[in-house]
């Protein structure tokens, strides 16, 4: 029986974010959150080798309250049980910090034998959290697994196809082992209406910084952060060029052509 | 920590034993500038064998120190070994940053070593300021779909780790300037490492899916009707004698292969000629397109943020303008 | 065509003074887009002139100096229709509402919002639920203008719940042909006042008036909603479900149906395979997809709960919840993306928006079925299944045009016969346009067509306005009443 976990986020869709002309700062007012799109496919992952080898997925994530609905949509999509990790104090957290909240609670609920994160979020897309919580939990590394993996439970092993630059390669891997899903040749199921009414009234397990013993608080949150935003501004508007406007698209392109003439 | 204690700027040099990995060299020249501003050395870290033409390329990029490092466990790349051997040499010689190539091993081991230390690790920056009133780099990138421009910086602890995608930065070597070569051992137990590559089956090369080096790129944006419209694309790319691209909605849409993807969390490219189709012109693409020669860019929207850097702007229909380009374009041959 | 001249080089002019340089084109500058819609197999033709209009009065001076000089004017929007319904078949000018696309204010005391004919449909539901309201109809084509929905009476998915675009249109400014400028409807919810000029304009694709400006009525968005997916073995089975399904007091906001060959063609294209083809190791045939609307998460579970029992009862393999944004994103964009799909693989295509009554539904696809399969030719076919609207597209990659029309016509003679002895309609929301004009009088039959025809007459005397639509023919011979 494996015990897996899945690391999830909640994000904003990001296609939808606008950001304000004056402070350019993010509006998220309005924007839906969503499970990371990624996430979704780690967790389909973890249910479909669940479901061939038998074992317990659970599906861990650290945000505020309204991500228990990213955890639920994970229910509903076949874990078994899902863990929120919400504080204040959490808030500002970077890579590392958050990585350390992550491991240090998933330590409370048992060793896990497999570890499926996206490979990156659609907010942040830094892509360094699964290494950082391979490093947390002291765990193997396969990035960019392409297919669902071979486990093989006598010899602790874990056999993917990961997608490199200019290839496929077939790479094994000792467990505890943390994957990394991108771009899978599978689609997270829609839930059926019996298990998605099973999510709707599921428990989730809660912890915040005075739950999780020995949580050093120097390591969470804004103080547990080395990496800062002190600044962020808006993209420049390039100068621009020569507009072409003949009235028609065969006279555009003869002008066109005639200015690029060297290029060509 | 004392910040003043770390000095030097490494780049980590990636190699196949024969040839030195691009995006390294355009480390070096980025971190040569850095260097300079900050008044440090520039080092790079080179693991195993690589042939003395090889080596030379290194010194002409301006590196001051070449640490060179052998031992068992490091003949292949691994994220075990090389997260443990760059923890120990960041240890032991302090450097103030560490700069990765953006590369699918570089992004597996850098936050890994970066969080045993433990320190700040960045990615995907495009551009890199050093501040002489803090004495940190700024990382800069566009963050949450292009639509903003976020710096980061790693102000209390050293070093600062980046790694950068391949593309973002120029290698344009500045001389050599002499340079000191210090020789590590160092040994990792076989049997710590816990990955091992089982076989590997090389995509068949597809000569149209490399576009890094085109001289002429058509590339088509979001405002692609479907994949119906292609066929007009492919056939200007060829009568230009280039190739297609495309931006990143379009492979998200299943239109595109992701090798053709241009911009930040894709391919950077420079070509003479560059023809945008329907792109919008978000910055996370823009980054990949700014050392183009000349951009030209058509799209139905007058006010497409994508006019603010073309070198040429036609508003109309995509696909109207790109049969009348075809037509032109054969009525001249 | 006896009394319709060509523009004149001084009549030209004039047009172009009166919207100016940047918006006019004329002759070999008229853009190529101008010369079709959506559905180019019925034919192209480039008018003399195209104006990008901006303002009623600039409508108003065009269509009274064209209305002196007896030359055509077609109106057109975003030119995403089906039937040929904006093509200047009679040649002339055209006249562009898309630069008329300014949502011009909201009245959220009477819910009704005032706006340009040529903001877009998405445009204007994004607008409304950013204030808290909905537009309530939702054609496939998001990207048209609602002064074209307007003009075809467009439906959409939610007309089931809802009703179509003609339940949401209280006021509009028409252009009469001669320039006359007219108001018609108020902004109030009922009327028992004379003959509805206004329903008259709605439907009437621009042969009777040019419309610009419209006062459209919103509602309360829904404060919570969700879709189901439920496969079925086939269309038929699917089919026989939705009189149960609307019988269960669900009060549905849609009720749609797709068959399995369009969901695997939108999955290749889109790359998405959102509908799962293989449920509870059963090949999927058919789908329905229906949203439902509520106020509280319970109140949706109670019409869950028993829509799960229909489900059962009548043999889906699954009731299937989508219930995240992103799945709901996912599903509705597939499906509004399933006539995109059809046009990206299809070279020659041609199509059919009959209704016909909600439990002929299957019968009707069956035999259309059977009759393209004696055609030689394939169809592609998805719609609401809740009202009984069909979108059946006859496609053909081999044939040559003038075969593939040759057989379509035999095809569609056949089905069109088949809607009437079914009781049904020639079109549900694309309209008539130039296409289906002699469908249209074999459907409602002469004494209707001709008091259609004698209506047009009225408004439109000289028969300037968008010739040979609906029940004109621009030709002058006897259909023109």
């Amino acid at each position: 029986m494996l015990n897996i976990l899945v690391c999830v986020k909640q994000v904003p869709d990001v296609n939808l974010v606008k950001i304000d002309p004056v402070t350019g700062s993010l509006i998220r007012k309005g924007v839906p959150a969503i499970l990371n799109p990624l996430d979704a496919n780690a967790l389909e992952a973890a249910v479909r080798v669940k479901e061939r080898v038998g074992g317990t997925v659970t599906v861990i994530t650290m945000g505020p309250d309204q991500a228990e609905e990213a955890l639920r949509e994970c229910l509903a999509a076949g874990a078994d049980r899902a863990v929120l990790l919400s504080d204040r104090a959490f808030a500002n957290a970077d890579t590392l910090a958050t990585s350390y909240v992550i491991v240090t609670a998933a330590r409370l609920l048992g060793e896990f034998d497999l570890i499926f994160c996206g490979k990156e979020s659609l907010d942040g897309a830094t892509g360094q959290m699964a290494s950082q919580l391979a490093e947390r939990f002291d765990a193997s590394q396969l990035s960019s697994v392409l297919s669902l993996p071979e486990i093989d439970e006598e010899d602790k092993t874990v056999t993917a196809e990961r997608e490199l630059a200019g290839g496929v390669e077939t790479a094994q891997a000792l467990m505890p082992c943390l994957m990394t899903v991108e771009k899978a040749n599978y689609r997270p199921r829609i839930p059926n209406l019996k298990s998605w009414k099973a999510s709707r009234r599921a428990e989730i397990l809660r912890y915040n910084s005075a739950t999780i013993p020995g949580l050093d608080p120097a390591q969470i949150g804004d103080p547990g952060s080395p990496t800062k935003v002190p600044r962020t501004y808006p993209p420049e508007k390039g100068a621009g060029g020569e507009m072409i406007r003949t009235g028609s698209a065969a006279k555009d392109v003869e002008a066109l052509l005639g200015r690029i003439a060297d290029k060509l | 920590m004392n910040k003043a204690e770390y000095k030097d700027m490494w780049v980590y040099i990636e190699h196949d034993g024969t040839e030195i990995r691009k995006v390294s060299l355009e480390l070096l020249c980025e971190a040569r500038k850095l260097c300079d501003a900050a008044g440090e050395k520039l080092a790079a870290v080179l693991v195993g064998e690589l042939p003395e033409s090889e080596v030379q390329k290194i010194l002409e990029c301006g590196a001051e120190k070449l640490i060179r490092v052998s031992g068992a466990g490091l003949e292949r790349f691994s994220v075990d070994a090389y997260t443990e051997l760059f923890t120990q040499l960041c240890r032991k010689y302090k450097p103030s940053a560490v700069l990765v190539g953006g590369t699918i091993d570089g992004r597996d081991f850098a936050p890994r070593f970066a969080c045993r230390l433990p320190t700040g690790c960045t990615s995907d920056a495009t551009q890199l300021v050093y501040d002489p009133k803090t004495g940190d780099i700024e990382f800069i990138e566009p963050a949450v779909g292009g639509k903003m421009m976020a710096v980061i910086t790693v102000p209390f602890v050293r070093p600062q780790v980046g790694t950068i995608r391949p593309g973002t930065f120029k290698y344009v070597p500045g001389g050599a300037r002499g340079c000191e070569t210090i020789e590590e051992r160092f040994d990792f137990p076989i049997e710590k490492i816990r990955t091992r590559a089982l076989s590997f089956r090389a995509d068949e090369y597809d000569e149209s899916l490399n576009i890094a080096d085109a001289e002429v790129i058509v590339c088509v944006g979001n405002g692609l009707k479907g994949a119906d419209a292609l066929p007009r694309y492919r056939e200007l790319a060829v009568l230009l004698g280039g190739k297609l691209g495309c931006t990143r909605p379009v492979f998200d849409r299943g239109v595109l292969p992701y090798k053709l993807v241009i911009g930040q969390s894709g391919v950077v490219v420079k070509p003479k000629l560059y023809l945008a189709f329907g792109v919008s012109g978000a910055v996370n693409h823009v980054t990949g397109i700014t050392d183009s020669d000349t951009i030209v860019a058509v799209n139905r929207d007058p006010e497409a943020a994508i006019f603010g850097y073309c070198t040429y702007g036609i508003v109309g229909d995509m696909d109207e303008v790109c049969d009348a380009m075809i037509a032109q374009l054969k009525a001249r041959a | 065509m006896a009394h319709y001249k060509k523009l004149t080089p001084a009549l030209a002019e004039e047009l172009r003074a009166i919207v100016g340089e940047g918006r006019f084109q004329l002759g070999e500058a008229v853009r190529e887009e101008y010369s079709h819609d959506e559905m180019p197999i019925y034919g192209r033709r480039l008018p003399e002139a195209v104006c990008l209009v901006e303002s009623t009065e600039e409508v108003s001076a065009i269509l009274k100096r064209c209305y002196e000089a007896d030359v055509p004017v077609t109106v057109r929007g975003a030119g995403t229709g089906l039937v040929g319904g904006c093509v200047p078949i009679a040649g002339g000018v055209v006249v562009s509402t898309m630069r008329m696309n300014r949502i011009l204010s909201y009245d959220m005391k009477n819910l009704v919002v005032h706006t340009q004919p040529g903001v877009r449909l998405c445009d204007l539901a994004a607008d409304a639920l950013a204030h808290g309201l909905m537009y309530p109809p939702d054609p496939g084509e998001k990207t048209a203008t609602v002064g074209g929905n307007v003009s075809t009476n467009a439906g959409g998915m939610r007309a089931v719940k809802y009703g179509v675009t003609r339940d949401y249109v209280l006021a509009m400014t028409v252009v009469l042909p001669d320039g006359t400028v007219m108001k018609l409807g108020k902004t109030v919810c009922k009327t028992s006042s004379g003959y509805s000029l206004l329903h008259l304009m709605i439907g009437s694709e621009g042969t009777l008036g040019v419309i610009t400006e419209l006062t459209l009525k919103l509602v309360p968005k829904p404060r919570m909603d969700v879709s189901l997916i439920l496969p079925f073995r086939d269309i038929a089975t699917a089919i026989a479900s939705v009189p149960a399904i609307k019988l269960a007091n669900l009060d549905p906001q849609s009720i749609e149906f797709m068959e399995r060959d369009i969901v695997d063609s939108s999955a290749a294209f889109t790359g998405n395979a959102v509908f799962p083809t293989v449920v509870d190791g059963k090949e999927a045939g058919a789908y329905i997809l229906v949203t439902l609307v509520g106020d509280s998460e319970s109140e949706l579970e109670g019409k869950m709960d028993r829509l799960g029992e229909v489900a059962e009862q009548t043999g889906a393999y699954d009731t299937l919840v989508v219930w995240t944004d992103g799945l709901k994103k996912d599903v509705w964009s597939a499906r509004s993306a399933f006539l995109t799909v059809i046009e990206a693989e299809t070279k020659l295509l041609d199509e059919m928006d009959v209704v016909v009554p909600v439990d002929r539904i299957a019968e009707f696809l069956v035999y259309t079925h059977d009759e393209a399969v004696e055609q030689g030719v394939y169809v592609r076919s998805f719609g609401h299944a809740g009202d009984g609207n069909l979108h059946i597209y006859c496609c053909s990659n081999d044939l040559e045009e003038d075969e593939f029309k040759r057989r379509v016509k035999k095809l569609m003679d056949a089905c069109y016969a088949k809607c009437t002895e079914f009781e049904g309609q020639v079109s549900g929301e694309h309209s008539i346009g130039h296409a289906k004009k002699e469908y249209l009088r074999e459907s409602v039959g002469d004494t209707a067509y001709g008091l259609m025809g004698a209506i047009k007459k009225v408004f439109d005397p000289k028969g300037l306005l968008n010739p040979g639509k609906v029940c004109h023919d621009a030709e002058g011979g006897a259909a023109d009443a």
